[in-house]
């Protein structure tokens, strides 16, 4: 209880900021949603003078973009990029922070299991990325049902907002097996920038071409959200995948940070 | 009863050695000094001890148990100081030193409160703020509040001025007296000398002796340095003893072994403009005996 504690205060201040950017991107965008929703028409027509193959990789689809619900999924795609980065970011940090700050000396030489370690660290993590959600959904929903235009889908509001949470699990998860898999990380942000990114332009080359192969590969894309809006629905193989990859990932970050030899300072 | 048992323990990073068959004992109640050069091993012993790194082969008992496999139950009559510390830099001291007593499951402020005051530490600074010297004493501190039974520490006067030192040397001894076992790892023989019972010299990833200081001490060694008024031939200090023998221009310089009184009276001998007795470092002491020995 006393490593949790001490995570969770560590993280306290990372948290707030993440959760506050994202608001801050969902209201800076959603304020445009009243004028835009006016002339949407019009709107559409110049959205259709873009090539199809830019509107897929951003994520336009022109026909809800006049829905508060479309227009809401636009936004959510950075919303998601933003939010990985967050938990990509606490991911790697967790156990490598202690090496880097050289800390673990001080942590695993004091009565706890390297299991032990982990746990806390994981639960903190966890405690902060469910504040996050909690705070954004909420705020979300807020700013939604004042902008709103015609009435919407609480739930399917609901169902594409968690998809945050999922994404971010799948980044913390990934960010934690490389934390330990990498023998010394210098610097957590490159690396997180990077492999999000990386994540995130696959995810659009993979709306380009419609490739199904590459939605495999790349986490964002895994909860489509103009199929949770026609369906009100995950895809069943997708939250399966998502679900193995979380498991397997932190199941191989206790089995070899149990093992691992902490190098002197 | 011994409270330390290695055996056979052997380390190897990949290819590069840690240390090889290394065994010793260190006994209930004893200061243990262990003692060898930069990289001879000192610290993977010790970081196996501590289970941070796991032994290639061989194993190590505390308190008669595994050290990995009951590393965690070990750990709680255990402190530790590392030679370098480094602490959650976002924290004040009092914080800091309350997240580590709470770990322990014992009311550690009065003995936190004690500590502090003996070491001249102040509590209500943050960790960022302190000199290397009040880190150190933070990790002091650290590693002694909750009255371990055995303390074990690598290097760690590095950084303490030598009235610190001083202070750290009595706490050491006074927590000795109330039972504590101490491994204490040093490269400085002086230091090990005035403060341990026994000695385990390793070298080279080796254990090379393990003495008692007793024995140790007679084989003292002072480094010479002469310079002399007029040139005077070296064979003057040709005798029983000196070692390393070296000429440069007027100065004379070799490595004595033996009675000081003999020494001291054939430079008498001669006209002198300076003279420097040094304690030689434990390299030079490993050169000129050492491995003439093996």
């Amino acid at each position: 209880m006393n490593m949790f504690l001490q995570e969770l205060k560590t993280y306290r201040k990372s948290t707030i900021i993440w959760t506050a950017s994202l608001i801050g991107i969902l209201i800076t965008v959603f304020a445009m949603f009243p004028s835009f929703a006016k002339e949407a028409e019009e709107f559409k027509k110049l959205l259709e003078g873009f090539p199809e193959v830019v509107r897929n990789a951003i994520g336009l689809q022109v026909d809800t973009m006049g829905s508060i619900l479309g227009y809401y999924s636009y936004i959510f795609t950075y919303v998601v990029l933003c939010g990985a980065i967050q938990a990509m970011n606490l991911g790697t940090s967790l156990l490598s922070r202690e090496v880097r700050e050289k800390t673990a000396d001080f942590l695993l030489t004091k009565p706890v299991t390297r299991i032990e370690v982990i746990t806390s660290k994981l639960l903190a993590a966890l405690t902060s990325l469910v504040i996050t959600n909690i705070v954004y959904l909420t705020s979300a929903y807020i700013v939604a049902t004042i902008i709103k235009t015609d009435d919407f889908s609480g739930k399917v509001f609901l169902m594409i907002s968690i998809t945050l949470f999922f994404i971010q699990l799948i980044f913390l998860a990934l960010g934690m097996v490389l934390s330990v898999l990498l023998k010394r990380i210098k610097s957590v942000l490159p690396l997180s920038l990077g492999t999000v990114f990386g994540f995130f332009i696959a995810g659009m080359l993979a709306s380009t071409t419609g490739d199904d192969k590459l939605r495999y590969l790349t986490p964002f894309k895994y909860f489509d959200t103009s199929y949770i809006m026609q369906n009100a629905a995950y895809e069943g193989t997708y939250i399966i995948i998502g679900l193995i990859f979380v498991l397997g990932a932190i199941s191989a970050t206790y089995y070899i940070y149990s093992k691992k030899d902490i190098q002197a300072l | 009863m011994n409270v330390i048992e290695i055996k056979n323990l052997t380390k190897f990073y990949g290819k590069a050695r840690g240390i090889k068959d290394v065994s010793f004992n260190v006994e209930e109640g004893e200061i243990f000094g262990f003692i060898g050069p930069n990289g001879a091993g000192k610290s993977t012993t010790i970081r196996t001890l501590l289970s941070l790194i796991y032994p290639t082969s061989g194993s190590a008992t505390i308190f008669g148990k595994d050290c990995i496999k009951f590393s965690p139950e070990i750990k709680k009559e255990i402190g530790y100081l590392p030679s370098e510390v480094f602490y959650y830099d976002n924290m004040k001291v009092m914080d800091l030193l309350n997240y580590s007593a709470s770990f322990y499951k014992k009311d550690c402020t009065q003995r936190i409160q004690e500590l502090a005051k003996r070491l001249n530490l102040d509590l209500t600074k943050k960790i960022d703020d302190l000199s290397l010297g009040n880190k150190k004493k933070v990790g002091i501190v650290q590693g002694l509040l909750h009255s371990p039974k055995l303390i074990i520490l690598d290097e760690p006067t590095s950084g303490l001025d030598p009235l610190m030192q001083q202070i750290f040397f009595d706490l050491l001894e006074e927590e000795n007296k109330k039972g504590a076992t101490i491994l204490f790892s040093s490269h400085i023989l002086s230091e090990v000398q005035r403060l341990c019972d026994r000695v385990a010299i390793i070298k080279d990833g080796q254990i090379i002796k393990v003495e008692k200081i007793s024995t140790l001490q007679e084989n003292t060694y002072k480094k010479f340095k002469i310079q002399c008024a007029s040139k005077v031939d070296k064979k003057h200090f040709d005798m029983v003893g000196v070692n390393d023998l070296e000429e440069n221009d007027n100065v004379i310089s070799f490595i004595f072994k033996g009675d000081i009184n003999t020494i001291m009276k054939k430079i008498a001998e001669i006209e002198i403009t300076n003279l420097w007795v040094v304690e030689p470092d434990l390299e030079e002491i490993f050169m000129h005996y050492y491995e003439k020995e093996e």
